[in-house]
């Protein structure tokens, strides 16, 4: 667990603090994102985490020792650090980039080898000879995999990740972070995660914290961001399109109503999802069959259905606007 | 002109004196190596001091080489012979070779020093297992520049006593021989030129080739 109480940071010569008295606390098994433009801090936050950066006033605890107290050196090596440029050392195959910290730790050489082995397998990197490879071989993607592969080499509980997909295409991220994602379902790492992008920090976060200025505006759920904004500030990062980024965090089975006798029909004509999915798919299966409702299943047995009007009710509803039904 | 038959004759004489211009250069050599890269290492450290120690070595390597020589041989302890020799050479190569090692240390990628310390590196084994690895591209060029300068101005010397290939030249042109001068003026390019073979060599085995972007 991570918490900070009232950090504060003044680079000197700045005319206001990067970071204003911010004070949050990041859970076990969780990840929290950090969100806001560039400039806002969050970064800073971040290295303050690990001590790239000291706090000017206020303390960062870990597991509820103050990081202050601790060597600056042996924490790190304790904490998974990724970055956007990835910081892959370029004369190090990409075998020995992920050997760095076990190395650092003096892990004996064969305890390193099977550790680096299984970490190419998790993260995909197992094919061909890309363990021997020099980081400048490597497509964007691969570096960032081994980037994100190095940081979780000695298995910290704790990582740092600062914009760890930002550097590639929008295809190649989508990918990474749906990896992730399934990766963080074994491992349940405590993350601190910092992006500009607020599809990504909706997508990766269990847990949000936006920033403006070096000062906390809002935090909580994603879904509590979207549905209840502290400010105009936080409406205008959001976007306008908040009530569909709100069905893609809503589980259809939570908007669905009873089935009833005519709801087999829709069973039939396969205009139907998964209970567990979201309402957007609900709207894109209803889009693409022409119906205005359809049926929501566990495994292969209808358990309700939802309807256009039941959706429509529900943006108004998380939007505050009235409903004109 | 027959620069074969001159050596055939001189060949004692020729033999001598390459094997003193070489022994003087290779004596330079290891002196400016360990003592111009740790320079170059240290001033990395201390950014007010790099500027200074930069500045002096360009002021030095711009005094014409046969002035420092006649300077250094008026000096107390020094006069005529070898050692006057090896401290004038030394200080030719020190601009080339701290230059590089200080600005091959400094230029390293800062994403990467900063991954290197986010991961917990002190700063020794970033210096070590960072800084330096990433820098010797730029240190071998440093190295080669050197070894082809001090080949060349240590014919020089020959004013203050050195029996090397610069006797040869120097000889050649009091007498208007111009085969001499020929013979001499070889022999030194193909010093520099095998030298700078040899590093070529080393540079293959030491140098990553994950810093090789040809490859």
């Amino acid at each position: 667990m991570i918490e900070l109480i009232n950090v504060t940071k003044i680079f000197p010569g700045a005319p206001s603090p990067s970071v204003d008295n911010v004070s949050f606390r990041v859970n076990q098994g969780n990840i929290c994102v950090l969100l806001g433009p560039s400039g806002c801090g969050k970064t800073t936050i971040l290295r303050m985490m690990n001590r790239l950066e000291e706090p000017s006033s206020g303390k960062i605890l870990i597991n509820s020792e103050n990081t202050l107290k601790s060597d600056p050196s042996a924490l790190r090596r304790s904490i998974g650090y990724v970055i956007q440029q990835t910081g892959l050392l370029p004369h190090r195959t990409v075998a020995r980039n992920i050997a760095l910290v076990p190395g650092l730790l003096g892990w004996p050489q064969e305890k390193i080898n099977s550790r680096v082995d299984e970490l190419l397998k998790l993260m995909g990197l197992d094919s061909g000879d890309i363990a021997d490879k020099y980081p400048h071989q490597l497509s964007g993607g691969q570096m960032q995999r081994v980037g994100v592969a190095r940081a979780m080499a000695a298995d910290p509980p704790i990582m740092l990740m600062d914009e760890p997909f930002g550097a590639v295409d929008p295809i190649i991220r989508i990918r990474l972070q749906d990896e992730f994602l399934k990766l963080q379902q074994q491992v349940r790492k405590t993350i601190c995660f910092v992006t500009h992008d607020i599809n990504e920090a909706i997508k990766m976060a269990d847990y949000l914290i936006i920033f403006n200025q070096g000062r906390l505006v809002q935090m909580g759920s994603p879904v509590e961001v979207l549905t209840s904004p502290a400010d105009d500030f936080v409406l205008s990062l959001i976007g306008d399109d908040r009530g569909v980024k709100i069905l893609d965090l809503t589980r259809a089975e939570t908007l669905m109503e009873p089935a009833d006798n005519i709801s087999d029909d829709l069973l039939g004509s396969g205009c139907t999802v998964q209970s567990y999915q979201p309402v957007k798919l609900a709207l894109e299966v209803m889009m693409k069959k022409n119906q205005d409702r359809v049926g929501v299943c566990r495994g292969n047995h209808l358990a309700g259905t939802l309807s256009w009007s039941d959706i429509k009710r529900h943006i108004n509803k998380v939007s505050g606007e009235e409903s004109e039904l | 002109m027959d620069i074969i038959n001159f050596t055939l004759n001189n060949a004692g004489l020729v033999l001598e004196y390459t094997f003193n211009h070489l022994s003087l250069v290779l004596i330079v050599l290891l002196i400016s190596l360990a003592l111009w890269i740790s320079t170059g290492l240290i001033i990395s450290w201390h950014d007010r001091l790099a500027g200074t120690v930069i500045s002096l070595s360009n002021i030095l390597f711009c005094i014409p080489s046969i002035s420092l020589f006649g300077l250094f041989m008026t000096m107390p302890g020094f006069g005529l012979g070898r050692n006057t020799a090896v401290v004038v050479l030394v200080i030719y190569a020190m601009m080339p070779l701290v230059r590089s090692v200080y600005l091959g240390v400094k230029s390293v990628d800062a994403s990467v020093v900063d991954a290197g310390k986010g991961m917990g590196m002190t700063p020794l084994q970033i210096l070590l297992q960072i800084r330096i690895p990433m820098a010797w591209p730029m240190i071998f060029a440093g190295m080669r520049v050197s070894i082809v300068i001090v080949t060349g101005i240590a014919t020089m010397a020959t004013f203050i006593g050195e029996k090397n290939l610069g006797r040869l030249i120097h000889q050649g042109i009091t007498r208007g021989d111009s085969d001499m001068i020929i013979t001499g003026a070889i022999i030194v390019a193909c010093m520099a030129l095998l030298l700078d073979f040899i590093m070529a060599r080393i540079q293959r085995r030491v140098i990553s080739p994950g810093l090789r972007f040809d490859t």
